[in-house]
């Protein structure tokens, strides 16, 4: 039950670049400076993001990377999937493989319910609702972007 | 975000189990054959799940194994967090100073509340819920 290191640093990435404001490039060795993140390790995860039509790369002295989108419009979701690949919690039945009554059980009230709790929150959030205070016990976050 | 190997065995040894009249004891062998998972890979399992009290095993001519003192009450999430090393999305959530940034990440506040969602979920769904699900689908296979 994982989200992988890619799938996390894609979203810090992004949450940073939206902190940011949209105006001008941003860095990734900025973006490493304050997340904490190696720059080989942001480049990789910046391909995929690019590729997936998140961000644009913009060459020059004054280069670095934009958002494409704005942060109400990226789907955290969405953003794992372009990053992870399927989400779900148990793969399914290969072609052919024929699932036991228990494990088709299992499917229907476990694994299925799971993957849409899953589905449902991811997708409930984009990168503005998590820059922004929705939740008045952890307001004091706010203060630390 | 995967369920291990370990999880969904022990969910189906579980399970299967739980199909069982009640006070029955059923030996590793006949569990194995059932779920066709083999007899060691359950003796593994069994050792977490017994120590949790999920399970209670007997030794003897009448032994085998039974379902532990929740009985049809074990939830999912008991039998997940018995067996599965975490159930965390991310590191951070799972426990407390693993990240520098953990006071002022934005992105932890998500992954908290994704991992409470999960919670909520697995601790919803019980050994009785699973017996009724599985009781459905087969009278809907038999039509």
């Amino acid at each position: 039950m994982k989200i992988s290191t890619r799938g996390r640093y894609g979203i810090r990435l992004l949450l940073d670049m939206a902190a940011q404001g949209k105006d001008s490039p941003v860095t990734l060795a900025s973006i490493a400076g304050r997340q904490n993140i190696s720059v080989p390790y942001l480049e990789q995860v910046a391909v995929i993001l690019r590729r997936a039509g998140y961000i644009r790369s913009v060459k020059g002295a004054a280069g670095g990377y934009i958002l494409l989108r704005t942060p109400a419009e990226i789907g955290i979701g969405e953003v794992l999937n372009a990053l992870e690949g399927d989400l779900s919690v148990v793969d399914p039945p290969l072609p052919g493989e024929k699932e036991t009554p228990l494990q088709r059980c299992l499917r229907a009230a476990v694994y299925n319910k799971l993957d849409k709790t899953i589905h449902d929150t991811l997708n409930s959030l984009t990168l503005e609702t998590m820059l922004c205070k929705d939740d008045e016990n952890e307001s004091a976050y706010m203060y630390f972007i | 975000m995967k369920i291990s190997t370990r999880g969904r065995y022990s969910l189906e040894a579980l399970l299967y189990l739980a199909l069982q009249p009640a006070g029955s004891r059923e030996s590793t062998r006949s569990i194995a054959e059932h779920t066709k998972i083999s007899d060691g890979y359950l003796e593994q399992l069994f050792i977490p799940l017994k120590k949790h009290g999920l399970i209670s095993g007997a030794r003897g001519i009448q032994g085998g194994y039974t379902l532990g003192k929740k009985g049809m009450n074990t939830t999912v999430g008991d039998i997940l967090r018995a067996v599965e090393t975490t159930l965390s999305p991310v590191p951070c959530v799972e426990k407390s100073g693993t990240c520098a940034k953990e006071r002022t990440c934005i992105a932890r506040r998500t992954w908290k509340k994704l991992d409470q969602k999960i919670e909520v979920c697995i601790d919803g769904i019980n050994l009785s819920d699973l017996k009724q699900t599985y009781d459905t689908l087969s009278r809907e296979a038999a039509l």
